[in-house]
């Protein structure tokens, strides 16, 4: 891989990387068993899923969801689906809090700020890309 | 304030943004807009498919531009692709 990503590949980095910080923990080390599904959903998630209550019942009902191929675990691919809901949502909310008038404009959408490091292109890549990871 | 997760969510409405506000319907990324996203963000992509081949994939409704959503496939793909590529380093 390049060693200066574009934006889309580093935000596509960060999401495998934070699958994998809570996909490592039990059991299967690349897929997420419902414990972890709620840590992540509880830790990484908290102003995307607000509203969605984090009970082990709602939690379950998330994995079956998108648990698509039945073995009570999610992997990357299943895990893919929850992201590209939220992001969608969030786009949404973005257009429900935009400011009115012409032209196009986001409002905060879910909220703002946070540590975005694939933000803008160039200036602080964070090194250390290419020394890869195994389970 | 943002996760790290989901600053990195946002971060993909603003690349989206970024080519589909060029011209026309601002949630409309046409061929040339597809294609210059492909070239910037992920080359490697365009090694596997060209241009026009993702352009007919994405467009599911066939309207001649892809919207957010049809965006996000393409995302997903690339997500699922790079998540394979690091378990073969």
């Amino acid at each position: 891989m390049a060693d200066q990503m574009s934006q889309l590949e580093c935000s596509i980095e960060t999401i495998i990387n934070i699958f994998h910080q809570y996909s490592v923990r039990l059991q299967h080390p690349d897929k997420l068993n419902q414990k972890e599904l709620k840590q992540l959903v509880k830790k990484e998630l908290p102003n995307f899923l607000k509203r969605q209550k984090k009970n082990d019942y709602a939690i379950n009902k998330i994995m079956e969801d998108l648990d698509t191929n039945g073995d009570k675990e999610l992997d990357f691919e299943e895990f893919s689906i929850l992201v590209g809901r939220l992001t969608l949502a969030s786009h949404e909310e973005m257009h429900k809090t935009a400011p009115e008038g012409e032209g196009h404009s986001h409002g905060p959408g879910f909220g703002e700020g946070g540590q975005d490091h694939c933000h803008s292109h160039g200036g602080h890549s964070h090194g250390g890309h290419g020394h890869g990871h195994s389970h | 304030m943002l996760t790290e997760l989901e600053s990195a969510m946002n971060s993909l409405i603003e690349v989206y943004h970024r080519y589909s506000l060029e011209k026309g319907n601002y949630h409309a990324l046409y061929r040339d807009d597809l294609k210059k996203l492909l070239e910037t963000e992920c080359p490697l992509y365009m090694k596997k498919k060209d241009a026009d081949t993702w352009f007919k994939e994405l467009d599911i409704n066939s309207d001649g531009a892809i919207n957010f959503e049809e965006f996000l496939i393409l995302v997903i793909k690339a997500g699922v692709d790079a998540h394979k590529e690091i378990h073969k380093e």
